[in-house]
């Protein structure tokens, strides 16, 4: 930890001097901030990174210059921030911010990071949403990416197979990805039966609440079936192919997701109608803004 | 013809919106910096500079590290030879999806076998991989000892460690190499503007 004797001397300086902690010391870029001349009886709170440490976050440092020009070092979970005090008058003091943060990168690309996480049969239209979804999300200036369960077993997840438990892994591995997007501001679309309940909640839990988005795609397995758009329900019924969701393996359908798209009586609505209706509840949620 | 697990099941659905259209909505090209050295050799403090130079810049990145990748993706792994190189193909995977979508990947992590990082270059295609070498001697490192595991290591309570006893093969070929000028480390600052003007010169800063 850096002493406090180390920040004081940064604080004595007067007048319009550049103030420059030492980088090897807090080991970040400088950028020059201008005090407010608004009086402020607040004390000076800065947010300091103590040093990089590998494999770990930023710690940082709650330092409190009080009036009276002591400075006072606390412990601080914050990470955030820069509250100054006007009796520094107009001096350029010099700083090193902790990290770049969610928050930063959610101001740069003007929307909210979460996980939209569309969940049904077979055939039921979940890519062909995650697509049209896409491509009216880019249309408006958002960052998305899909994450397409087929897509990703042929990468990250290219060594498992759809015995449950590889179902199971490959659905917490979606999740945990799906969340780092989500945290970098990127809209992350996933498409994926995912047909327990279980591991759907299980990566609802993985992120703050109401960045998990849970779209069911609740259309009829005779629908599906008749579709068939991968020959896949065929093969099944012919016990070609064994465990299939639908045929002889369990689908369970959500029971709160956040939204739901179904058909219109016996009509499919267009996937681009369908995609408004998320980009709505995306909308009223803010998430298409910082 | 198939049983569970048959790959021929599984088919790769195409979208309208791609790599390109991404990096010209966002104005930079997708890529993984792969920054790999011993432990304390500043990989993450040079990850984080980076992240700030690049942020500043206007441009999207993001780190991927032992933090937020070992307590998650990876919680289910340990520290045997095979588990280490599921870590790094794990990484390699997401941070290939990383620069699909995108961003500038920082991944920073010890990846001590050439064999492992040179799959994961494998993995992504046009010259998108660009690997930073951090070059400081082991005893510098050792000096440093940020976490107190070089101290633990010699003790003998920590098996298998890289540096001590288990082998760092350094990168052969890499993009980028930080090392020391007439015995001085180069600062954070200095470390990430080497790195931003190799992404500079090499067009990745634009779409």
């Amino acid at each position: 930890m850096t002493s406090a004797g180390n920040f004081s001397s940064i604080f004595t300086s007067s007048g319009s001097d550049f103030i420059n902690p030492s980088p090897t010391k807090l080991g970040f870029l400088n950028f020059p901030l201008t005090f407010p001349q608004r009086i402020n009886t607040e004390p000076l709170r800065i947010f300091a990174p103590i040093k990089a440490i590998e494999g770990s976050r930023m710690q940082s440092v709650d330092v409190e210059v009080k009036s009276n020009g002591c400075v006072v070092m606390n412990d601080s979970d914050e990470s955030n921030g820069l509250i100054v005090s006007e009796s520094f008058g107009s001096m350029n003091v010099v700083w090193h911010k902790c990290s770049v943060e969610k928050s930063d990168r959610q101001e740069m690309l003007q929307q909210k990071g979460c996980v939209i996480w569309i969940t049904g049969l077979s055939g039921s239209g979940k890519s062909t949403v995650a697509c049209a979804l896409t491509r009216v999300l880019h249309a408006r200036g958002k960052l998305t990416y899909v994450l397409d369960g087929d897509n990703v077993r042929h990468g990250l997840n290219a060594d498992l197979t759809f015995k449950p438990e590889d179902r199971a892994e490959n659905i917490r591995r979606i999740g945990e990805v799906a969340k780092l997007f989500a945290d970098a501001g990127v809209i992350c679309i996933v498409s994926a039966i995912s047909p327990y309940r279980k591991d759907r909640d299980s990566c609802r839990s993985m992120l703050p609440d109401g960045d998990f988005i849970e779209v069911f795609m609740d259309i009829p397995l005779c629908v599906c079936e008749a579709r068939d758009p991968k020959g896949l329900y065929k093969l099944a019924r012919a016990g070609k192919i064994k465990g299939f969701t639908g045929i002889d393996d369990p689908y369970e359908a959500p029971l709160n997701s956040e939204l739901v798209l179904h058909q219109d009586g016996e009509v499919c609505p267009p996937p681009e109608a369908m995609a408004e209706k998320v980009i709505s509840y995306l909308e009223s949620k803010g998430y298409l803004q910082a | 013809m198939s049983a569970m697990g048959n790959a021929t099941n599984v088919f790769w659905h195409e979208c309208a919106v791609g790599k390109l259209e991404r990096q010209k909505l966002i104005n930079q090209q997708g890529c993984v910096v792969w920054i790999t050295g011993l432990s304390g050799s500043g990989k993450s403090t040079l990850a984080c500079s980076l992240n700030r130079e690049l942020h500043a810049r206007g441009k999207l990145s993001y780190v991927l590290d032992g933090d937020n990748v070992r307590h998650g993706l990876n919680k289910n792994l340990g520290f045997s030879p095979e588990d280490r190189t599921e870590n790094i193909r794990r990484v390699g995977e997401v941070a290939k999806l990383f620069a699909e979508a995108g961003l500038i990947c920082i991944a920073s992590l010890i990846s001590p076998y050439r064999k492992d990082r040179d799959a994961c270059r494998a993995m992504l295609t046009d010259a998108n991989f660009i690997e930073v070498f951090m070059n400081m001697p082991l005893k510098v490192c050792e000096e440093r000892d940020s976490k107190g595991l070089y101290k633990l290591a010699r003790a003998g309570k920590i098996k298998g460690f890289t540096g001590i006893d288990d082998p760092y093969e350094p990168p052969l070929n890499c993009e980028i190499k930080i090392e020391q000028k007439n015995g001085v480390c180069p600062t954070p600052c200095d470390m990430a503007v080497q790195v931003v003007s190799y992404l500079d010169v090499n067009g990745f800063l634009h779409a």
